[in-house]
């Protein structure tokens, strides 16, 4: 929900910014989406693992959400630098 | 052999993935309460840093007539700057929080705490000098 409400924040900037707004958009809008088409396989197997009281560090799920963090924020400083 | 033994059933761990078993050598797997816990710290960390990229846009898009250009845009940089650094280091500190629960360690300092802090400060002063010199 939060990275759906961010991408609808960068769309306030379209008619500033123009077109490159849309990548930010795009990048925010694909995280969101990609966290909600695969909560139901991580609850899944967040709970097996509880039930055998061993889960494991979901490493993958980490390093994505922090890359699209990453490129959200260099995509914004450079359409700010570049306006 | 119980059906609750047999392999692939709820009480087999899986093998770990090549990314883990790099990232994460060593060790043995923590309290299940712990790991979850520190994904819901990374999250944390996550949304404020998802809450700063919305705030620098905020400041470069609604601000036009209350501060002057080089403000606005230093404002909104410095914000999507903490933005970013604040998510790659979420990861950062998730990964050596889970590394020290492995190895039975003890818990890294939080180093973001003090970028926050500093960079939050930052920018109250840039905003209040201007408030104030305006």
């Amino acid at each position: 929900m939060a990275l759906v409400t961010v991408s609808a924040i960068f769309l306030r900037w379209l008619p500033t910014h123009g077109l490159p707004i849309l990548l930010l958009f795009a990048v925010s809008a694909g995280a969101a989406a990609g966290i909600y088409f695969t909560q139901r396989r991580r609850y899944s197997a967040s709970s097996r693992g509880i039930a055998r009281e061993n889960v494991d560090a979901d490493i993958t799920a980490v390093l994505w959400t922090a890359c699209a963090g990453v490129a959200l924020g260099g995509l914004g400083i450079g359409v700010v630098l570049a306006g | 052999m119980t059906n609750s033994e047999q392999p692939g059933s709820a009480n087999t761990p899986p093998s770990r993935g090549k990314i883990a078993e790099r990232l994460l050598p060593g060790g043995e797997e923590p309290d299940p309460r712990f790991t979850l816990a520190n994904e819901r710290t990374f999250l944390a960390w996550i949304r404020t840093s998802l809450a700063l990229l919305a705030g620098g846009i905020a400041i470069e898009a609604f601000t036009a007539d209350l501060f002057l250009e080089p403000v606005r845009k230093g404002l909104a940089v410095v914000l999507l700057l903490l933005g970013m650094l604040l998510s790659a280091g979420a990861a950062v500190r998730w990964l050596r929080v889970e590394r020290s629960m492995r190895n039975k360690a003890p818990l890294p300092l939080p180093l973001i705490v003090p970028l926050l802090a500093g960079a939050g400060a930052l920018a109250a002063a840039v905003v209040l000098i201007f408030i104030l010199w305006r």
